[in-house]
């Protein structure tokens, strides 16, 4: 039997007054780099922070390693999960470098030691992003932000690395840059969650993609038509084309 | 050049200041030898004074000194419980005083000169607690707390300490009314080793705390979410932080009365010195925090006739200063 990362069943959730989540199940395995991709509003950034705690659950059971989400306390989590939120915003100029070092707050409680700010220097050289190091963290565009802030979770090496849009803003040199890490995570055992808008680059890395549509979720299999699938998830007609035993699409918009 | 400039402006220049700051006094100055051979008394010499030079020593050793002392355990405890909640509810507009620690400690340092049953230093941090909870409270909706929400209960909870403070002055008798207003303009010329004691513990207390937990400042100031995303739970943090800047700030306040905007831009003037970096801002604030009080507090003894509250000069000279730094450096806040 596989073992599963995440494991979530019967949960619902909602939302003054307005359900989000309805009596879905979900089992993400452990070692696979599996992509969550829905429309805006659908409940993928509220299932991620279920996921990761932000948020508590009302009902149903959400599994991390086979243990019960509630009962794990801060330091548990700690070792278990890195977590990217969908929208950060600093207030004050910290340096980049100070900004990936509190990465290991849970680690080193007064102070960072020798070890964490190797870490720092080493996520820093792995992400190409030491030109970045000394400069103010508010000064970045939204993309070196972004790369920043993914840099912060890889700092602090967790098994499970949940990312809410991890290409947003970034570049397609950065996307391609950012994917493909995460692909080397993968295949040195971490496993690793993402929310995506892009069906293209979630085919491309993926090797599980779930979709929530109308309150559940549905895990995206091969079956039936890719096109027609795609449209019922996004109300857009696709057409699909073969690219190397995978199937990428394109929308066609109504102009056309 | 410039960085060894900045080194020496926050951590040369308190001693020197401190030396210096023994010569500032409404008395006529003293001889050289006054000085020096105090020292030489101070560190066991054997030195025969006459009566006249033992009245000096007695205005150094027990008003100078004791005032000196404490105008720096008061700046730099102001500037750190300033600059720690800043980065604790990540908002540069914030003091101890906007968030009402600084009124409700007031209100109750008042409560115990008027109707003494407890010490005015208890009755000020047990007030300076009840405020911060209560602005908390307030601004607290959704499990979030937004940064204008906190400002505005903060000035909530700060008018109603303040409308509570005039009650109370209301209710006084003139003797204990004229205590009381003179004590909320901000006051040191009633510095005594007294309280140097009993400000001192406080004082020091609630700024070791902060310094040793001066890093965690820094995840602090990244937001709720970011420190649980990496499993730190942000909320015990933020008591102890909270307790400790409470502590030092009662504790001034009871000291020392009001003292103003201090804990707002003392922060801001060491950041444009040493950067936003908690672990090097914590003790830029702590040294440079407590010199620049102590030049405030010389300038308002030497300066007119007249002693100026310090609460009132401050404001006088701090805020032109930081208007002029602001300009200068062209922050720009988000």
């Amino acid at each position: 039997m596989k073992k599963e990362a995440v494991s979530i069943s019967n949960l619902s959730f909602s939302v003054g007054g307005r359900q989000l989540l309805d009596n879905v199940s979900l089992s993400v395995e452990a070692g696979s780099l599996t992509i969550l991709l829905g429309k805006n509003g659908s409940g993928k950034s509220t299932l991620f922070k279920i996921i990761s705690g932000l948020i508590p659950y009302q009902s149903g059971d959400v599994l991390l390693f086979g243990r019960q989400r509630k009962h794990l306390n801060y330091k548990d989590c700690a070792q278990l999960l890195g977590f990217l939120p969908q929208f950060h915003k600093a207030v004050f100029p910290f340096k980049v470098r100070e900004v990936l070092l509190t990465g290991r707050a849970a680690f080193s409680f007064f102070a960072p030691g020798k070890e964490d700010i190797n870490r720092v220097n080493a996520v820093l050289e792995e992400m190409e992003i030491s030109h970045l190091a000394d400069r103010s963290y508010t000064e970045l565009s939204g993309g070196e932000q972004q790369l920043v802030m993914i840099a912060r979770v890889l700092i602090q090496n967790p098994p499970f690395i949940m990312l809410d849009e991890p290409t947003n803003h970034l570049d397609t040199y950065y996307q391609v840059k950012v994917m493909d890490k995460l692909q080397q995570l993968k295949q040195q055992g971490t496993t690793i969650f993402c929310i995506m808008h892009d069906p293209n680059l979630a085919a491309l890395y993926a090797d599980t993609c779930h979709y929530i549509e109308k309150q559940k979720i549905i895990t995206w299999e091969n079956q039936s038509d890719y096109g027609l699938f795609l449209e019922r998830i996004y109300g857009v007609p696709f057409e699909v084309l073969d690219f190397r035993q995978k199937k990428l699409v394109t929308p066609k918009p109504f102009h056309l | 050049m410039i960085f060894f400039l900045k080194k020496f402006l926050i951590y040369g220049l308190p001693l020197p200041l401190l030396l210096f700051s023994l010569t500032i006094g409404p008395a006529d100055s003293f001889s050289f030898q006054v000085y020096t051979d105090w020292f030489r008394y101070l560190l066991g010499w054997e030195v025969q004074p006459s009566p006249e030079v033992l009245i000096q020593w007695n205005i150094l050793e027990n008003i100078r000194l004791p005032r000196i002392l404490l105008t720096f355990m008061i700046g730099a405890g102001l500037a750190v419980s300033g600059g720690a909640l800043q980065a604790i509810f990540r908002n540069p507009l914030v003091d101890p005083y906007v968030l009402g620690i600084s009124s409700g400690s007031a209100f109750g340092a008042a409560l115990a000169i008027a109707f003494p049953l407890i010490s005015i230093n208890l009755s000020a941090f047990a007030f300076g607690v009840a405020s911060v909870i209560l602005t908390y409270g307030f601004s607290f909706s959704n499990r979030n707390t937004s940064i204008v929400a906190i400002i505005l209960s903060g000035m909530i909870v700060s008018g109603i300490f303040t409308a509570s403070l005039t009650v109370v002055q209301y209710l006084s008798d003139p003797y204990k009314l004229q205590a009381i207003v003179q004590w909320t303009m901000g006051n040191l010329h009633q510095a005594s080793w007294e309280k140097v004691h009993i400000a001192g513990f406080s004082v020091l207390a609630g700024i070791t705390g902060i310094y040793l937990m001066r890093w965690r400042l820094n995840l602090l100031a990244l937001g709720d979410d970011e420190a649980k995303a990496i499993g730190v739970n942000p909320l015990r943090d933020k008591i102890l932080l909270v307790g400790f800047a409470t502590l030092v700030t009662s504790a001034a306040v009871a000291a020392a009365g009001i003292i103003s905007l201090y804990g707002l831009f003392v922060p801001h003037l060491t950041r444009m010195l040493v950067g936003p970096d908690n672990v090097r801002n914590v003790p830029a604030n702590i040294f440079f925090g407590g010199s620049f009080l102590l030049i405030i507090d010389n300038l308002s003894k030497s300066l007119l006739e007249f002693e100026i509250p310090i609460g009132i000069f401050t404001m006088l000279l701090g805020a032109p200063f930081f208007l002029f730094l602001l300009k200068k450096n062209k922050v720009n806040w988000v």
